[in-house]
């Protein structure tokens, strides 16, 4: 508990000093509760993500470092390794390929990783697998796409 | 038999006769047939059981002796069998093969029961062999052979075909990845605190880590599963292995004990050659050598099972039919669960019976007193030798005929035949299994209790009293052979009449021998237990008991051997209890139950015996 509590102040005052480090990325730490973040993720550039802010919901257990967090989109989007009524995420590296010297920061590269490049052979979402693996890249880019401007983007007017 | 002996040890006697080992066991062989003239059914024992005792010993001797000399490749002209030592001269060098052949596949243990202080010696030994030779580190070799599955020639090819392929896969770095050759101090990578550079530990790729984060890690790691013993760095860029050394070096007590506990399963889990026995509570491991035809192995704690599917042991049948049985035993179960519910009414008064005795012999309780078979329900006097007739409960043809000759009821019995036809195996086969399982009890119980109250009522001392103990366990084993044949039953094809009616004719000789031993086991010796004091009989009885234990081990084995190889003596039987029959001459003791019915049982190992 305590480990895990000043690994966390650790990355929380990185994360303050590094503000514009990576302008895709912004941690914010629950007001009440440093085992509760939140980040705002910028969609990669040529995806179907891109121009969208998706925001994640991390829960940080009490063994972290040596336990994953565990994260989930709390915006809607379209993609193979994302569930599409939970937002929970299918990624190695917040199962079994976790190492305790990730941080959250870099949890959050790692998903903006896996948005640029889906794993549609392990899906969470078969709709969005299935057209993938069917070779239809213009129906599922324009899926996502849909789905970034209606959850992801800001509504105009 | 010394000068025998002696021949044999010396390894000179090639006498040009087929001079042959002619021990009482080898008489017994086809004893158990003979009823006809001998109504008790053991007349073939009239030697002293020590004198028997003697003989298995120097046999098993003489087995030992012989293994030896065939690794050594000697052309020594013996050949044995379980009961017939034959010398053989040169001239018959091709049986000679072939003999050794099959001895071979049928004697010779293939398998080492491991106890955990072996499979830890063994693993040492791997270890050292690899370390010697790769000049590598013990710890490097325990990693490595992990990642081959302990298969030291596999760590050897691959590490000598590609030494750096190897290298790289298993996580071996040359040097490390960082350099912190003048830094102070060290940022640890998991609680990014900074340390000194004396109170960081890294593995070979130089990461640097704290002590209490690296015991972390460890435990995490090793409360995950046996997945720990492939533990690389935690940087997640780096795939250096973390060995034996550093557990030992940072992990707690606890995460020591389990790792290395992980690393002894693993020896036995990941190794193609060996597996644990399956019994509940048993710790020991079976190293099983590749390369012969009989899976069936026996742990030290009794148990017995198949190497190849780690079910029961199951010879004669082969696993396939075996798993082939036990499904179809779960989808049906149910079903049978309640056709087959444990209790039967009485053929005579109708009150429902429970069995709880191991034999099938049954006798309703007084006033009724009826003697019936278990099986069959008809009246025990119709099963008795004296009427000259076989035990026929086994036969289900013939069952479904008895007592119902009318040929519309025959048809319409077709039709509910598929499911009678099973039940009528599977309710055999469990009943066998029912009387295994008290069987076991009752052998339990002996050994325990009565052995020790007939000892003192008998006035004889416990190690004479040791045909008893071995009447059990032979009583256990042939339960379980009983049981397999009928799974083999139920697979063996309906259009093979021959056989079929060769399969049911051993298998009914099987059955009626081993309901004797049982009954004698069972019933006979509750009279010695009851007596008062010392019992004239109890001499005839040991006689009675041990070479009905003999005569049913011999006849059991020739069963299962001839329905290993397919039964296949159905179409040469005749030819082959002519030679039995002559070969078995002059046998000691044997001649008054061997007289009888010996063409019987000459069937069955008639061609293997004389194969050899």
């Amino acid at each position: 508990m305590q480990a895990s509590r000043a690994r966390l102040f650790k990355e929380y005052k990185e994360v303050q000093r590094e503000k514009s480090a990576d302008p895709d990325i912004q941690l914010v730490c629950d007001d009440s509760n440093i085992f509760k973040w939140t980040a705002l993720i910028k969609g990669p550039s040529e995806t179907p993500y891109e121009g969208g802010v998706f925001q994640l919901a991390f829960a940080v257990p009490e063994q972290y470092p040596l336990q994953p967090p565990q994260v989930r989109f709390l915006t809607k989007i379209f993609h193979p390794n994302v569930h599409f009524k939970t937002g929970e995420i299918c990624l190695d590296i917040l199962k079994n390929a976790w190492s305790p010297a990730w941080t959250l920061q870099s949890v959050c590269r790692a998903i903006i990783a896996l948005m640029a490049h889906p794993e549609p052979d392990s899906p969470l979402n078969c709709d969005s697998g299935n057209l993938l693996r069917s070779g239809d890249i213009r129906g599922f880019q324009s899926m996502a796409r849909m789905y970034t401007r209606l959850a992801a983007m800001p509504k105009k007017g | 038999m010394d000068s025998e002996e002696d021949d044999f040890y010396s390894g000179e006697a090639m006498d040009d006769d087929n001079d042959y080992y002619n021990s009482d066991d080898a008489a017994a062989d086809y004893g158990v047939e003979d009823d006809e003239d001998d109504d008790d059914g053991y007349g073939f024992i009239e030697e002293d059981p020590d004198h028997d005792d003697f003989d298995n010993a120097s046999f098993r001797r003489q087995q030992v002796y012989f293994l030896l000399n065939f690794k050594n490749a000697l052309h020594f002209h013996v050949l044995s069998n379980s009961h017939i030592l034959w010398l053989i001269g040169p001239g018959v060098f091709f049986l000679y093969l072939v003999s050794i052949l099959t001895w071979c596949l049928l004697f010779q243990h293939s398998y080492t029961v491991l106890r955990e202080a072996d499979i830890k010696c063994q693993q040492e030994d791997d270890i050292t062999k690899v370390s010697t030779v790769l000049s590598i580190s013990r710890v490097d070799a325990s990693i490595l052979l992990r990642h081959y599955n302990w298969s030291v020639s596999k760590v050897h090819d691959a590490w000598f075909a590609d030494e750096d392929a190897v290298r790289k896969s298993v996580g071996f770095l040359d040097k490390p990845v960082v350099e912190f050759s003048n830094a102070r101090e060290l940022t640890c990578g998991i609680c990014f605190d900074t340390y000194s550079c004396d109170k960081v530990v890294s593995a070979a790729c130089g990461h640097p880590f704290c002590r209490a984060c690296w015991r972390g890690y460890i435990s995490a790691t090793v409360n995950d599963g046996p997945g720990c013993l492939m533990l690389r760095c935690p940087d997640p860029s780096c795939c250096a292995a973390v060995g034996q050394d550093m557990i030992d070096m940072l992990a707690s007590d606890e995460d020591k004990k389990k790792y290395s506990r992980y690393l002894l399963r693993s020896y036995v889990e990941d190794n193609r050659k060996t597996k644990w026995c399956p019994a509940p509570g048993c710790e020991h491991a079976i190293d099983f050598a590749a390369g012969s035809g009989n899976f069936d192995v026996s742990c030290l704690c009794s148990y017995n099972f198949c190497w190849n599917c780690t079910e029961e042991a199951h010879r004669p049948v082969d696993c396939g039919t075996v798993a082939k049985w036990i499904l179809k035993n779960c989808a049906e179960s149910e079903n049978m669960n309640w056709i087959l519910a444990n209790s039967k009414p009485c053929p005579k008064c109708k009150r429902p019976i429970e069995k709880n005795q191991g034999c099938m012999h049954m006798t309703c309780s007084p006033p009724c007193k009826f003697e019936f078979c278990w099986l069959c329900l008809g009246a025990w006097s119709d099963h008795g030798e004296r009427t000259g007739g076989f035990y026929a409960c086994n036969r289900y043809e013939t069952a479904k005929q008895q007592g119902d000759y009318d040929e519309t009821e025959r048809r319409r019995e077709m039709a509910k035949n598929s499911l009678e036809k099973y039940t009528h195996y599977y309710e055999r086969w469990a009943s066998n299994q029912s009387s295994r399982q008290k069987a076991l009890a009752d052998l339990h119980q002996m050994q325990t209790v009565h052995l020790e109250k007939l000892s003192d009522i008998q006035c004889t001392p416990e190690s004479q009293l040791k045909f008893i103990i071995d009447a059990w366990l032979q009583i256990v084993e042939c339960r379980r052979v009983l049981k397999w044949t009928y799974a083999y039953g139920y697979y063996l094809p309906e259009h093979e009449h021959a056989k079929r009616q060769f399969f049911e004719y051993l298998q009914g000789e099987a059955e009626s021998g081993l309901e004797r031993l049982h009954q004698c086991a069972e019933k006979e010796l509750l009279q010695f237990l009851n007596d008062e004091s010392q019992s004239k009989e109890f001499n005839d009885f040991r006689t009675k008991l041990a070479g009905l234990t003999s005569v049913t081990k011999n006849y059991f084995e020739n069963l299962v051997r001839a329905l290993e190889n397919g039964l296949a003596d159905v179409d040469s039987h005749a030819a082959c209890s002519k030679t039995t029959n002559s070969k078995y001459g002059g046998g000691g003791g044997a001649s008054k139950g061997k007289s009888g019915r010996g063409k019987g049982s000459g069937k069955i190992g008639g061609s293997h015996d004389a194969g050899r």
